[in-house]
């Protein structure tokens, strides 16, 4: 298991698109050293070799295609109503390619 | 007391006998939801909830829900109301289409009255982190106890007599405590039961859609509208629904029930286990087996690092598009990822970037396996023992929660086993995806403690069978702070 450092945990943390102050990093430091004792209690576990990983309660129920019906599509000024930046009917955001 | 009061049934019958209107009804719960000083609401909305009860002039004999208002979390997609799942990076979010369960209650003529607070994304069960503030327990004028989460709001509106029942959502008990804390019923179908497109993902492996109500008929009722396949999520049930409150009435003796010795044992509280004793001798007093059955410590140990490494690594994923483009408040950058991360790093508090942190740690390439995997894997081991219990017993019965509800500075030994298994064993229930239902048991010194049944997965109709009949035995039907009562048991 990869050492918790505050490196580690900041890492994560510009991967996910946010940072944390130096105060919440040493809190989340804290957090993890009860965390990991907790995890330790799936450790303690034996013979789960033996189960699958369980993703959902049940089998997901839908095993079919629909019907090919046509609907019509979401009006482009609705799906655009909640963006903030717009621009000719689009989205506006920085340019990718300089 | 007045109409709000009462449950579904009565208030149907009021309705009916035209002894109210929709709209005196509406105006009613609009008031004392603008009163309330309990800090449930997100937003009211006024003028929705007296435009749509003034198109209802003609009871609909057959349509319990007909005129009576009601609230819902704001993690449910309300078409043209404001929806932020109590957190800034929605803030201003106005949805442009309706939750399934929204749009049925709609149809079924129940007028949404507003949106409650939450703990941020769901994700708490405290009622504390949303950004609002805290919420209070209405039994507690002095506002210093928790009703729990994170559906706070809409527990505190069912128990303050706001609406007589309320939609929320539970992804590790976020119904079903409050329910507890505040002397309610609270309920959680099988997953895949109803539909949960609209509702906000937070773990869709563990999320459900659940409600309040103050008595069992009512959540019975609900369960007929709310219930049924939807094609919107794939995850929803194709199976028949039924009608969940015919045989409310019917005889329970000879049903066989196990009590989870070691849930007991964890509880240190000496009255809430006197009581629940007392309530499991009356149970066989009414031709019901109770028996105590072992569940592997260890096992129960493990619950509460299971529940948080997958709900965790769930949320990481799914809230990956909350980035201010689509929707949420616009941050200015340089380049995209700039104008994400700006976003992200003022929308979320510091309490959910924690919780993604450890979800992304879970997940790591190099803790996976022995973190999250193990965590899936013991998930399954978890179900397998829940689900053997129930080959042998029709429903699990336990102490829904190991005290009252707590006040704001109170703090737990998060690695007693009074924390690892009593605060949190209603996990249970989400791992295996199986019905569940919290009563009012008592009333300590005047703040509620409840208890839960749990049954087989597509078994609600009979779940509902058998909390009617302690309904009956506890004498605590239709508690709020507007109608307390001592109980029986």
């Amino acid at each position: 298991m990869k050492k918790i450092t505050k490196e580690v945990l900041t890492d994560a943390a510009n991967r996910l698109l946010f940072t944390m102050s130096d105060e919440q990093y040493a809190k989340l430091e804290d957090e993890f050293k009860i965390l990991i004792k907790q995890m330790e209690k799936i450790g303690e576990i034996s013979d789960l070799d033996r189960y699958e990983p369980m993703t959902f309660p049940f089998d997901c129920t839908t095993t079919f295609m629909r019907e090919d019906v046509p609907e019509e599509p979401l009006p482009r000024e609705v799906a655009l109503k909640n963006a903030g930046s717009k621009q000719d009917e689009q989205i506006k955001l920085p340019k990718v390619v300089l | 007391m007045n109409y709000l009061d009462l449950s579904i049934r009565e208030l149907h019958e009021a309705l009916l006998a035209k002894k109210v209107t929709p709209l005196e009804l509406t105006e009613e719960a609009l008031k004392r939801a603008h009163e309330n000083k309990d800090n449930a609401f997100e937003f009211i909305d006024d003028e929705g909830a007296i435009a749509f009860a003034k198109t209802l002039t003609e009871p609909e004999e057959n349509n319990p829900l007909w005129g009576i208002p009601y609230v819902a979390k704001d993690n449910f997609s309300t078409k043209g109301i404001p929806t932020t799942a109590s957190s800034d990076i929605l803030k201003g979010y106005v949805p442009i289409y309706d939750a399934t369960v929204i749009e049925k209650l709609s149809q079924a003529k129940a007028i949404l009255i507003g949106k409650t607070t939450l703990d941020e994304l769901a994700m708490g069960g405290s009622g504390t982190t949303g950004h609002l503030g805290k919420t209070y327990n209405p039994y507690d004028p002095e506002h210093k106890r928790q009703i729990g989460g994170s559906s706070c709001g809409s527990a505190v509106s069912v128990a303050a007599g706001i609406v007589p029942f309320a939609l929320g959502s539970d992804t590790g008990d976020s119904v079903r405590k409050p329910a507890s804390y505040g002397g309610l019923v609270g309920f959680k179908p099988t997953w895949g039961r109803i539909s949960r497109y609209g509702l906000f993902p937070f773990a869709p492996s563990l999320d459900h859609v659940a409600y309040f109500t103050r008595d069992v008929y009512s959540s019975a009722v609900l369960l007929d509208v709310l219930a049924g396949r939807d094609n919107h999520d794939s995850t929803s049930s194709n199976r028949p629904i039924e009608c969940y409150e015919e045989d409310l009435d019917k005889p329970v003796a000879g049903w066989k029930v196990a009590v989870i010795k070691q849930i007991l044992d964890s509880i240190s509280n000496e009255e809430i286990k006197n009581h629940f004793i007392h309530s499991i001798e009356c149970l066989k007093e009414a031709g019901i087996t109770v028996d105590f059955v072992d569940f592997d410590n260890k096992l129960l140990e493990s619950l509460y690092a299971t529940y948080m490494v997958i709900s965790c690594a769930e949320a990481t994923s799914n809230d990956a598009n909350l980035d201010g483009i689509k929707f949420g408040p616009f941050k200015e950058g340089k380049t995209y990822q700039e104008v994400m991360f700006n976003a992200r790093n003022e929308g979320f508090s510091e309490l959910i970037k924690r919780r993604f942190v450890i979800g992304s740690y879970c997940l790591m390439s190099e803790n996976q396996e022995e973190l999250f995997l193990r965590a899936q894997r013991n998930r399954a081991k978890i179900v397998e023992k829940t689900n053997a219990i129930l080959k042998d017993y029709d429903f699990i019965y336990v102490p829904a929660a190991p005290s009252v509800a707590p006040s704001f500075d109170s703090a737990s030994d998060r690695l007693s086993d009074e924390y690892l298994i009593a605060d949190n064993h209603l996990a249970l229930g989400n791992f295996a995806g199986l019905p569940s239902i919290t009563l009012p048991l008592f009333l300590e010194n005047g703040l509620p403690v409840g208890i839960n049944f749990m049954g087989r997965a597509f078994e609600e109709k009979k779940l509902f069978q058998m909390a009617n009949a302690f309904e009956k035995l506890s004498g605590l039907k239709d508690l709020s702070v507007n109608n307390k009562k001592e109980g029986n048991l």
